[in-house]
């Protein structure tokens, strides 16, 4: 029983599980705002059925992408590749959409549920994928803070959408934080990977905090920095002139 | 004729901002008036699998429930209004906007949706008095 208590006093488990929180938020979120979004223009029934499909689908790819992961993540290298991998997540989060003048991924819009499930399932895959690897590089090894990972995903996928999006409007400060995060857990990932391991303890114990934080800072920087290369984005999406009846003459 | 941009969130503090401007036309100035909202960007993380069709229709569907308030005002008092939907940063947006269309002056509330409580003068409407080149004034 002490033991169970032991466990979960443990700071690193409660940081881990913040950390996979604040994760969780933003990826699968993400998804969930994917989902809704693809589904958009279909009828009704036709749009429940979609979201249902698509939630179950990002579902059953995080087990089975956590499954595969947990088991890699002591192979030798993977480590450094799961953390660029990060990074890549981190700043790719950061970035706005694209303007009027850039082609966009030449998606089409979905006409029926065979169509929007396509994209979902797509779209589903890449960002089980990402959210799966920030759990488990957040999770350090540790099978139950991967398993509330994938718990704390479940709601945020079926129900995120709304949230994430007026969270993000009230404090779009969240998503630079969020990028900050992977970014930290990144660079954390990298320097502690099998074959690094040793070596850094030794020669560099510096470097378990001046990763992170330098991961953090770059995550930032990079995405500031792309954003403002890319044109500023600047839409007009309708023009229309109300005449309303004019009740009093003038 | 002066043109009059309001931006518009959808809170009652822009609204207020409209009523200042009907108040103003009651009182003899002519002008032509034009909303504005300007919708926050998603994420490329999210847009890159949706269509861009899709995307559009999604900010002016929010677009147009944040209108809504202020177009109600207007038509009720009979006055025409334009309203227009921009997606972006929403201050410089806001100000390219009024450069854009030859607006002679910005009309707004001082704290929208996104201002803190107790906050006398909210973030969008700080950058907006920085980064308009019109008049702006502030409604409380």
């Amino acid at each position: 029983m002490s033991e169970v208590v032991e466990f979960f006093s443990q700071p690193h488990f409660w940081i881990g599980l913040l950390q996979i929180i604040g994760i969780d938020i933003l990826l699968s979120g993400d998804n969930a705002v994917v989902i809704a979004l693809a589904c958009r223009s279909l009828p009704a029934h036709q749009r429940r059925r979609g979201i249902v499909l698509g939630a179950a689908a990002a579902i059953v790819l995080r087990i089975i992408f956590a499954a595969f992961i947990v088991h890699l993540l002591a192979v030798p290298y993977l480590k450094i590749v799961g953390g660029a991998l990060l990074f890549w997540i981190a700043i790719k989060l950061l970035l706005p959409e694209e303007g009027d003048d850039q082609d966009s991924g030449g998606v089409d819009a979905a006409r029926n549920l065979f169509q929007a499930v396509k994209t979902i399932v797509i779209a589903d895959a890449v960002m089980s994928l990402d959210n799966v690897v920030g759990i488990a590089a957040a999770a350090k090894g540790d099978v139950v803070l991967v398993a509330l990972g994938l718990v704390i995903s479940i709601p945020l996928i079926v129900y995120g959408s709304t949230l994430i999006l007026k969270l993000l409007d009230r404090f779009p400060i969240i998503v630079a934080a969020g990028g900050a995060l992977l970014g930290y857990i990144a660079g954390e990932t990298m320097v502690t990977d099998i074959v690094l391991l040793d070596w850094v303890h030794e020669n560099a114990a510096w470097l378990h905090y001046a990763a992170p934080a330098g991961g953090a800072v770059f995550v930032v920087a990079a995405g500031m920095i792309v954003a403002r290369l890319r044109r500023r984005v600047l839409r007009r999406i309708e023009q229309r002139a109300a005449e309303p009846a004019r009740s009093d003459g003038r | 004729m002066e043109k009059i941009l309001i931006p518009v969130d959808g809170s009652a503090n822009a609204e207020r901002a409209v009523v200042h401007v009907i108040a103003m036309i009651r009182k003899g100035r002519a002008v032509e008036v034009h909303l504005v909202n300007v919708q926050p960007p998603l994420r490329e993380n999210v847009t890159r699998f949706i269509a861009r069709s899709e995307i559009e229709g999604y900010h002016r569907e929010e677009g147009e429930k944040a209108l809504a308030g202020a177009k109600k005002r207007l038509a009720d008092a009979g006055i025409a209004a334009t309203s227009h939907i921009g997606v972006g940063p929403a201050a410089e947006t806001i100000a390219d906007f009024a450069t854009d269309i030859g607006a002679d002056e910005i009309v707004m509330g001082t704290r929208g949706l996104g201002g803190l409580a107790g906050l006398l003068l909210g973030s969008v409407a700080t950058e907006v008095i920085r980064e308009a080149k019109v008049p702006v004034t502030l409604v409380k």
